[in-house]
């Protein structure tokens, strides 16, 4: 196992009490596996992807990466942001460089490395772009390389094509299972789009609303590039879907609307 | 389909952004046509010592540099040279100063609580209130940069700090999971992210610098200066000179602000923050 999370628990302290944002959550995560969290707004999914980034801590509960605890961010971990998070004064060559000049590899290596994460993610020709000449399916494939040039073990991805169109959403997970197949990476991607998750999972996690916990975990075996047409693909899909509806439905933090994850 | 649209609709807009820049030039030079006729016409109306007509403020400010004045001993270009020293050295105290400690009450909680509470003592302070107190103290050359320092400081500081405060949650966050700690979180995220907003505090500190430059050197100073050419001319009575010195600091002010404005704008764009 490449991560193990065991009985974690955050909560958030309030005013009259805590908020129990996550309980009593379990996961095991294989090398190479592509794994979808799913849930309702405001069940802790970014939460949980943040703990694991190590960008917040835990109440409780173990982590581990490649059998070591989890206790702060690092480069093992390379992390994709909804809106893309990139340094607007840097070129994309030097966003992509950014964890390599922290691990003060030299410039020549830099340069090679950084390349090579550009042209996968499709941007040969754009290294001397600033984000903001980019489109958003640009920026975040920026994002991915800058991910990437630091070779973590895990790719950790918080609902990173939100932001994005549905046409260049489609595309951008096309393009994000190739570069995941030539990687061999482990992903863990946290969505809220039921289609998303059919489309590119290994394995969908389906989170309960607050506390959030496991509801229900969907192993797919089937190959890929995934047929959104096919009866299996649709059936799977009204199954989560319905389920998760049941999770809307009873929380009372949907309902108010005032809560986000 | 959507392509050709929008690019026609781009050079529609950009032919009525011309036609309206040439009506903005011409209300602008209307406007001034009307200011300075405004002016004559007051000036003749009047007939004041102390208020000359344009015509003889023109010819007393281009005499100004020609000839030294006989009260001062120096012309208008040493008085603007004079002045723009102290001014730069003002500026550049303010800036070694304010950016080092704004940068450091942005980032760390304890030192803007401890700075906090002197500063917001003497900011609502006018810088021209220190005048007569630096006077005494610090003696005629080192009034005006200090008058300066002061004006400067302030502008200088909010700014940085507002610029620390402003970086985006996620940047830091970024920086984190590529394996920065806190000293490249600064060098690397925080300071680049500042620098848009250090120079917005720049041209506001331009402003601020030269008012307070021409009220500081009413109490004196060493080698002449353009504020003190401005009291010197009244006390005798050499008005159209005294109006001649109001234009010279009009024109310093505006060049600068409009060379630190543009300058902005440039080190905006470059860095993709505009």
């Amino acid at each position: 196992m490449i991560l193990s999370i065991r009985d974690l628990k955050k909560a958030f302290p309030k005013k009259d009490g805590e908020m129990v944002a996550i309980d009593n959550f379990n996961l095991e995560v294989k090398e190479g596996e592509f794994i979808c969290i799913l849930g309702p707004s405001g069940c802790g999914k970014t939460t949980l992807l943040r703990i694991v980034a190590g960008l917040e801590t835990a109440t409780s509960g173990v982590m581990l990466l490649n059998d070591k605890p989890i206790v702060k961010p690092g480069s093992d971990r390379g992390m994709v942001f909804q809106e893309f998070a990139l340094f607007p004064w840097r070129t994309v060559r030097k966003n992509v460089e950014f964890g390599l000049e922290i691990k003060k590899i030299p410039t020549n290596k830099r340069t090679e490395i950084s390349q090579r994460y550009i042209d996968l993610v499709g941007l040969k020709g754009f290294e001397n772009y600033h984000p903001h000449q980019l489109s958003g399916g640009m920026k975040q494939r920026v994002g991915i390389a800058r991910a990437l040039a630091n070779e973590p073990m895990l790719l950790l991805m918080d609902e990173p094509f939100g932001a994005l169109d549905a046409q260049t959403r489609n595309l951008m997970q096309k393009e994000l299972l190739r570069i995941w197949q030539e990687t061999k990476k482990t992903v863990i991607f946290i969505t809220h789009s039921v289609d998303e998750a059919c489309y590119l999972a290994d394995r969908i996690v389906v989170m309960t609303s607050r506390p959030g916990t496991i509801k229900e975990t969907f192993q797919i075996t089937w190959g890929r590039p995934r047929d959104r047409a096919s009866v299996e693909f649709a059936n799977l899909r009204k199954t989560i879907l319905a389920e998760l509806e049941r999770e809307v439905f009873s929380s009372p933090a949907t309902i108010t609307g005032v809560e986000r994850d | 389909m959507s392509g050709t649209y929008s690019s026609k609709n781009q050079s529609m807009s950009r032919k009525a952004v011309l036609r309206r820049r040439l009506q903005n030039i011409t209300i602008i030079i209307i406007s001034l046509t009307a200011f300075i006729l405004f002016w004559w016409g007051l000036a003749i109306l009047l007939d004041l010592q102390y208020l000359p007509p344009p015509d003889e403020v023109f010819d007393a400010f281009i005499k100004s540099f020609t000839t030294p004045d006989p009260n001062i001993g120096t012309t208008m270009d040493q008085n603007i040279v004079a002045s723009f020293q102290r001014f730069i050295q003002g500026f550049a105290l303010a800036f070694v100063v304010a950016l080092p400690l704004g940068l450091l009450m942005g980032f760390v909680p304890w030192v803007d609580t401890f700075s906090r509470p002197i500063v917001e003592i003497f900011r609502p302070i006018p810088p021209i209130a220190w005048v007569p107190f630096f006077f005494v103290a610090f003696g005629a050359f080192w009034n005006p940069v200090l008058t300066v320092f002061i004006g400067v400081f302030f502008p200088l500081l909010t700014n940085v700090i507002l610029g620390v405060r402003s970086v985006d949650e996620s940047l830091l966050d970024a920086a984190r999971t590529q394996g920065a700690g806190r000293v490249l979180l600064f060098s690397k995220v925080i300071l680049p992210f500042s620098i848009p907003y250090l120079m917005t505090g720049v041209t506001i500190g331009m402003g601020v610098g030269w008012m307070c430059i021409v009220a500081a050197e009413w109490f004196g100073a060493i080698g002449g200066g353009v504020g003190y050419y401005i009291l010197v001319q009244e006390n005798v009575g050499m008005y159209p000179n005294m109006f001649a010195g109001i234009a010279v600091v009009a024109i310093l002010g505006l060049l600068t602000v409009s060379l630190s404005g543009y300058l902005e704008k440039i080190i905006r764009r470059r860095m993709g923050m505009s």
